[in-house]
């Protein structure tokens, strides 16, 4: 249960994502650039951006990113997406927030999961309840 | 890929009456909700049985799924916002039935 400094906290955490003006945006016919290509630019594209230097690290693959590569993998070979489909949900559709929050394989997950919601092989109530009744069953452990 | 066009809705019993304690469920935060966060995990009265619909969250994916109760829930502002100054007032806000829980009183 989510206590109400948790709550405080997570509030303050995403307002640490919000920009800290909001400027309410009025647009007419003239698009407005460079401000509107800028906001559909797609984030995987990041080429020609400033960046600090990456920290290069050598590490092996947490179980849950294996696992989360198979299952993106099968649903490809069992026909539900492609490849391609998997890319433009998991590095364009996302957004920025996510985009720059998630761990790699975290946009793989949400974005398989999303397909499987927006195609209608799961319901997204089926989703929560069952994500609900594994995280009961761990806690009771 | 189904496609559900035929209404083939099924209608879940209403669970609770005006006065019952409820508690919001913790549920995921993921894709889609209009239950709000900071009213999960916090008890309230059930204040109106309003009428039956799809649920928010299914409905918005175009997915047909069951119709279900909704209710007016009033919770105390001081039980969502500790700080908050006056102990008479309340806020309501409005669910369907599987997003609460009962509350022995």
């Amino acid at each position: 249960m989510t206590s109400r400094p948790e709550l405080r906290h997570q509030y303050d955490i995403i307002s640490s994502f919000q920009p800290a003006l909001h400027v309410p945006q009025n647009w007419n016919y003239e698009t407005p650039d460079p401000l509107f290509r800028a906001y559909m630019h797609p984030p995987h594209d990041v080429g020609g951006q400033r960046d600090v230097p990456v920290h290069y690290e050598e590490k092996e693959e947490e179980q849950w990113e294996l696992n989360t590569y198979v299952t993106c993998e099968v649903l490809g070979w069992r026909g539900i997406w492609t490849a391609e489909e998997r890319r433009r949900r998991a590095d364009n559709d996302l957004g920025y927030t996510l985009y720059l929050g998630v761990p790699y394989y975290g946009r793989w997950i949400w974005s398989a999961a999303r397909m499987l919601v927006d195609k209608k092989h799961i319901s997204l109530t089926e989703l929560l309840e069952k994500i609900a009744e594994v995280k009961s069953r761990y806690e009771k452990k | 890929m189904k496609k559900n066009k035929t209404l083939k809705t099924s209608d879940t019993p209403a669970r609770f009456k005006v006065g019952d304690r409820v508690q919001v469920r913790d549920m995921p935060n993921i894709f889609y909700s209009r239950t709000q966060n900071y009213v999960r995990g916090v008890t309230g009265t059930i204040a109106a049985c309003t009428y039956k619909d799809l649920i928010p969250e299914d409905e918005a994916f175009d997915h047909d799924g069951r119709r279900e109760q909704y209710y007016i829930v009033r919770f105390r502002q001081k039980d969502l916002w500790e700080e908050y100054p006056f102990d008479n007032d309340t806020l309501q806000t409005e669910f369907p039935d599987h997003w609460l829980e009962p509350v022995r009183n």
